[in-house]
């Protein structure tokens, strides 16, 4: 064989590289023949012919005898509305049960409910959702969201998506575009074996709500809090035992340090305003007290701005009034806005000072409302209530401590408060002394072995931080045992805990979702 | 009012523009408007064999922005699995390797010019050729690249550099059916077309789970309007077990026990089709008296079935007049006794007659989108074309065809996958080439191959990426231009032909595979064999030359454009077949004036209804592509599982594809979020809810799995899709095959990836031990 000429070799590759980038264009190809088969998949018999009529609306429906989960419908949705690299309106999940001879599984494909009582529609404080009139589909207006995440918490089908490249969120909006055009959705056209189609239901009879839930999935977290209307039929007998195949899977969630920063903040600036009024009332010297109410208003100041850090888009957040009348959100954020301005004001004249107080006490009670309304099993007022409120009187009496005004009342409410916080707390425990290791994970459950699994060092930090700021400390400071200056010491461990709590409040809540994958 | 609502409501904007849908043009539907093509280009999908059509979106550049599948495509009328609508995310992955690679001494792979690339390439491949003889070099290929390709690779190797060994990874997953159909039926012939998922009664699924694994067929069979049976035999409830008629969880590779059994049964209900088999079979008689040793008595216990079950199922099969279809695919082909099980699926077809008719047919089912390709064209077993390697008449017709000397044709086939790393063990190969497969995360037994990498003087790896668990092995990284960016064919798993289409540059100074063995073949000076070769347009005509008169005759097929215009075409495709199709068309277009024209007696395919010329058949006239025509019967006596479990190691680990989002190894559906997003992003392992407990194990506990060749650590999931005893993990995550049996099927050299006896703890346990 003759010895390859090195000249040849490199004109080759010259060449091959300049072959390798060429790529034909549109009008250099052949002309594509096109024929109108697409038209006709796309404009299938899976949608409705006709409009709904008043009380009806659009719904998808899931045939599950169909659904195999080839996930086909999640990829489309992503291509073809043109979303970010890991973004897709519309998730395929697996339920298992059965018995031995008869075991089940089925794949669930999910997206948005388009609920007849939609529960981000109703939480958000900018209406940035629209719940369209006659097709009844849940729209998001991008351009109006703030970011603040709320509808993420209120919808319990884990359906809105926080998109951090736009700080906003987005959702599924049944192909809203295409359907307008007489097109199916992208999710519809893909699936191979036509498992997903629109249909038309009732969910309005005299103004009044009467969507038929029995169609939903068994598996999926109650219809009755936002009436989902998604359709799931299948003809296959479901066993009695049936659950998400994720159910055993512990999920913490976002810890938003700047929420939990800021309930930690506004109930103290709010509890340490009403030491600050108390004090006042037993003549304590004015100057000594104005510290108190200008710890206050920093703590206020400091609060409301990682509140405002919290939102994906803070220059849209003037409109935030305009869900008053449904939102708690929006509501809050009204009050705590009056409240700062009064707390301002109080810094000159004391007069302002118990109006700021009552504001304050609202907002708390509004910040309260914001976590209960979401029905989520953990946030539920009983828990809430107590604990908000209860971050008002302990580091304001710790910050009284500090100051050194009535160092024995301020043990009892230290040592009173902390109390009813550890046994909310311990409360959350006991599910764990009632379950078996295989029983279902019921949302109590599930954040009792949040707490007691992947955030147990953290929960034993809040626990230690308790007993130190209502025990440990404040006893050798009473007895002299340590210095006065000691005190801000106990100040500091009680802002420590607060914060851990609120921590541990966002990140071992149970947050109800659609059936997912086993692992 | 309404300028204060506008103020207060921002329904316009950039955000909500960013979604904005437009009309896409071109038969497409709604697009969202910053993605809108000016043009289509139409590519089959190189992830599995189904082999889809999609519509490649282009921008005026003519460069890929988005795809959407086509449906004008007979094989997924307008459907996509999630792979096929996410295969131009791979392309964009920021690890492709960008130039070529070699380690350096501090053992770091630098980038290096393509001169210096080839260079090093002839140097250590022809030094270690000087020191230890031509054939201790071999190639490890593939079933992802196009025909032309795998047939430029094949000759180049064998003829040009004087290679003995080179085998690819289709031997992990079709070379079962390769065998089975070339000693049964004479040639590779799956006789199918997916027509036939819709045109059964019943349809047998042994060892597969289309449902997830192939579910653009699986479109098909819910296509069918014939209310049909469907009868599943898996160990586990799969996907496709729960869509079917009748579930039977056979006990793990008692399936070959099943299936004689069910032979005995047809046999004893005289629900055999004498005719046919004294036609068209030889060696019947046998076969009939060898499952004898089959009742139902043995069946029941081996396979642990129900009676009632095993009746059902002889019931539905042996119903008079009914369409009966047997498809396989891994859980056959991946077996050690894979070879006879698929040939017992050929022998049921066979002595029913269930064959050459719609609905009909022993049907395997292919993996790779073009292992079909390789089991023709890559040189490997089988001469280029099907020919044999040990046929003097079959090399000089070749050596004709391509104009070289005849004596640069080996006299043998390669050796099997598993018998080169074998020889790398014992030191008679010393260099290894391997192109656009992951060896080092597939390969049974994977630890094994990890400590022949010591053994190696010199390893090349060709891939689209640098960071696969092999690459990151190699000594020089030869960068590969992907699917998407080059042209070529790919043959589907119904022997299909389809055009796949550069619509995408290849990033930086990465070359198409075909440039890379043209390179090559200069470099190495053997340039001057493969003059003609080129370009993959002009190697398909020799493609066309090296197939006429074989069974997989597509000489009749123009160009490339041909097949892409005519929505892919089905071999065989001889002239006289093309001459058919022009007259079928024409009969077609001047339908009322003239009569249809009968189908000539020289078509070697069935002319079903006016769509004949997308959807074909083989077999309808009964001859077989062995010498004499007739089919044989191949059997032997069911042989134990290689490990079984004992008291050690008390479970037997299933291995199998995990989602419909995962292909393979995961080196390209790893790069695309949206696909990440739709699988499990860790290792997992099925147990059943009694095992689970017996061992004290929680659902999603993390657990070490363990078995005689190493262990791994993986995430429980408890459910009673699994049998007890029994237990599954995806062979998507490169820590499954640590734990795998090296067994292999005799006859096709398989792995047999599906059985082997592990052991599963708890973590914490796990680390007392």
């Amino acid at each position: 064989m003759v010895a390859p000429k090195k000249n040849s070799t490199l004109a080759l590759i010259d060449e091959l590289l300049a072959e390798q980038s060429r790529l034909q264009t549109p009008v250099a190809r052949f002309a594509a023949t096109h024929s109108n088969t697409r038209a006709s998949t796309l404009t299938s018999q899976l949608i409705p012919l006709s409009l709904p009529k008043p009380g009806e609306q659009y719904a998808f429906e899931v045939d599950l005898d169909a659904c195999t989960g080839c996930k086909a419908c999640v990829s489309a949705c992503h291509a073809l509305n043109g979303l970010d690299d890991d973004e897709a309106w519309r998730d395929v999940g697996v339920v298992t049960g059965g018995t031995q001879s008869r075991p089940y599984q089925q794949t669930v494909t999910t997206a948005c409910h388009h609920c007849a009582d939609p529960g981000c529609l109703n939480g958000c404080p900018v209406l940035a959702y629209e719940k369209d009139p006659i097709t009844g589909i849940v729209r998001h207006l991008d351009d109006q969201c703030i970011g603040c995440q709320y509808c993420v918490l209120k919808c319990p089908y884990d359906v809105p998506k926080y998109n951090e490249r736009l700080g906003i969120v987005r959702k599924c909006d049944m192909c809203q575009q295409r359907l307008a055009v007489g097109e199916a959705p992208a999710c519809v056209q893909a699936c191979p074996t036509q498992a997903i189609s629109i249909v038309t239901v009732i969910t309005n009879q005299d103004g009044v709500l009467a969507s038929d839930t029995s169609s939903f999935l068994s598996t999926a977290p109650d219809p009755g809090y936002t009436r989902p209307v998604t359709r799931y039929l299948t003809e296959r007998p479901e066993p009695d035992n049936l659950l998400a195949a994720d159910n055993a899977i512990l999920r913490p969630q976002p810890a938003h340090w700047p929420l939990a920063i800021m309930l930690t903040l506004m109930p103290l600036a709010v509890g340490t305003e009403i030491a600050a009024v108390v004090l006042n009332a037993a003549h304590y010297p004015e100057p000594a007290v104005r510290k108190l109410v200008l710890l206050a208003w920093a703590a206020g100041a400091a609060g409301l701005l990682a509140s405002v850090a919290h939102l994906g888009k803070p220059m849209r957040a003037w409109r935030i009034f305009l869900g008053w009348r449904k939102s708690w959100l929006s509501r809050e954020a009204m009050v705590f806005s009056a409240w700062f301005g009064l707390a301002t004001l109080a810094l000159k004249f004391s007069v302002a000072l118990p109006l700021a107080v009552a504001l304050g006490a609202i907002g708390l009670f509004c910040s309260v409302m914001i976590y209960a309304d979401t029905h989520r099993r953990l946030w539920r007022f009983s828990q809430t209530g107590p604990r908000f409120f209860g971050s008002a009187l302990l580091p304001a009496a710790a910050a009284v401590f500090a100051f050194g005004f009535e160092t024995k009342i301020c043990l009892i409410v230290l040592g009173g408060a902390t109390a009813l916080k550890l046994a909310c707390d311990a409360r959350l425990l006991r599910p764990l002394d009632l379950a078996d290791a295989d029983d279902p994970l019921t949302p109590e459950l599930h954040s009792a072995r949040l707490l007691n699994g992947p955030l147990r060092p953290l929960f034993g930090l809040r626990i230690a931080a308790a007993v130190v700021t209502a025990f440990l400390l404040p006893i050798p400071i009473v007895t002299g045992q340590l210095p006065p200056w000691t005190a801000w010491f106990v100040f500091a461990s009680a802002l420590l805990g607060e914060l851990l709590e609120r921590h541990l409040f966002f990140r071992s809540v149970d947050a109800p979702k659609m059936p997912g994958v086993a692992a | 009012m309404s300028a204060l609502d506008d103020l207060l409501r921002a329904r316009t904007g950039a955000m909500t523009s960013e979604l904005v849908q437009h009309p896409g043009d071109f038969g497409l539907g709604q697009v969202p408007l910053r993605l809108a093509p000016v043009g289509t280009a139409r590519s089959i999908c190189g992830f599995c064999s189904t082999g889809c059509s999609l519509n490649i979106h282009l921008n005026a550049a003519g460069e890929a922005i988005n795809l959407t599948p086509n449906p004008d495509y007979p094989v997924n009328l307008g459907m996509a699995c999630p792979k096929g609508w996410e295969a131009l995310t791979p392309l964009a992955a920021s690890d492709r390797v960008t130039t070529p690679l070699l380690r350096d001494r501090d053992g770091v792979l630098k980038p290096i010019s393509w001169s210096k690339a080839m260079e090093v390439f002839c140097e250590r491949m022809k030094g270690v050729q000087s020191k230890h003889g031509k054939s201790a070099v071999a190639v490890l290929s593939t079933g992802q690249i196009v025909t032309e390709e795998m047939a430029l690779l094949g000759a180049l190797a064998k003829f040009g550099m004087g290679i003995a060994d080179l085998d690819s990874n289709t031997r992990q997953c079709m070379a079962t059916s390769h065998v089975a159909y070339k000693q049964s039926l004479g040639f590779d012939a799956p006789p199918f077309t997916y027509a036939d998922f819709e045109e059964s009664d019943v349809l047998v699924f042994v060892g597969a789970n289309p449902c997830i694994a192939h579910p653009i067929m699986w479109q098909r069979v819910m296509r069918n309007q014939r209310n049909p049976a469907i009868i599943v035999v898996d160990p586990r409830r799969t996907e496709t077990a729960m869509a079917a008629t009748l579930h039977l969880p056979a006990y793990p590779k008692s399936d070959l026990t099943l299936l004689y059994g069910i032979a005995r049964e047809l046999l004893a209900r005289g629900a055999i089709d004498q005719d046919f088999i004294e036609k068209n079979t030889t060696g019947f008689a046998a076969f009939a008296e060898f499952v004898g040793a089959f009742p139902p008595e043995r069946v029941l216990a081996e396979t642990g079935l129900s009676v009632a079950d095993y009746q059902k199922t002889i019931d539905l099969i042996a119903r008079p007049g009914v369409r009966v279809s047997y498809w396989w695919t891994m859980g056959v082909n991946q077996s050690h006794q894979a070879t006879r099980t698929a040939q017992a699926l050929i022998n049921l077809a066979l002595m029913t007659g269930q064959i050459g008719k719609p609905g009909t047919g022993a049907n395997s089912i292919t993996g790779q989108c073009n292992a079909m390709g390789s089991r023709l064209f890559g040189n490997a077993t089988s001469l280029l074309g099907g020919y044999d390697f040990a046929k003097p008449g079959h090399r000089s017709h070749v050596a004709d065809i391509l104009g070289i000397d005849e004596k640069l044709i080996p006299t043998q086939a390669s050796r099997a996958y598993d018998r080169i790393l074998d020889a790398v063990y014992t030191g008679e190969i010393r260099a290894l080439w391997i192109i656009a497969t992951n060896t080092a995360h597939s390969w049974i037994n994977q630890g094994h191959f990890t400590r022949l990498r010591d053994k190696l003087d010199f390893l090349v790896v060709q891939d689209m990426y640098a960071t696969t668990e092999t690459a990151q092995q190699a000594d020089l990284v030869l960068p590969a231009a992907a699917w998407g960016e080059k042209d070529g064919f790919f043959i589907n798993s119904e022997r299909r032909l389809g055009l796949a289409r550069k619509v995408a540059r290849a990033p930086g100074q990465a070359l198409s595979d075909f440039a890379i063995f043209k390179l090559i073949a200069e470099a190495w000076g053997c340039g001057k064999l493969f003059e003609e070769w080129s370009s993959p347009a002009a190697t398909f005509q020799i493609l066309k030359k090296l197939s006429a008169g074989q069974p997989c005759d597509f000489s009749g097929i123009r160009d490339h454009t041909h097949l892409e215009d005519a929505g892919g075409i089905q071999w065989p495709f001889t002239p006289a077949d093309a001459d058919v199709i022009t007259n079928d068309e024409l009969a077609k277009s001047e339908k009322e004036q003239t009569a249809p024209s009968p189908a000539p007696a020289n078509s070697s395919f069935e002319i079903r209804h006016s769509n004949s010329t997308q959807e074909r058949r083989l077999f309808s006239d009964g001859k077989f592509f062995t010498p004499d025509g007739l089919a044989r019967f191949y059997f032997d006596a069911p042989v134990p599982l290689p490990e079984l479990p004992d008291e050690k190691y008390p479970l037997l680990l299933n291995t199998g594809r995990g989602s419909s989002s995962q292909w393979h190894t995961g080196s390209r559906t790893n790069k695309s979020a949206v696909l990440r997003k739709l699988s499990p992003n860790q290792p997992w392992i099925e147990l059943n809810p009694a095992d689970a407990s017996r061992l004290g194990i929680e659902a999603g506990q993390l657990v070490v799995v363990r078995s005689r060749r190493g262990e791994t650590a993986a995430l429980s999931v408890v459910t009673p899709v699994v049998q007890p005893g029994q237990t599954f993990m995806p062979m998507h995550y490169a820590e499954v095959n640590v734990l795998t049996f090296p067994a292999y099927d005799p006859h096709s050299r398989q792995p047999a990836y599906k059985a082997c006896a592990v052991t599963v703890l708890p973590l914490a346990e796990a680390h007392e031990r």
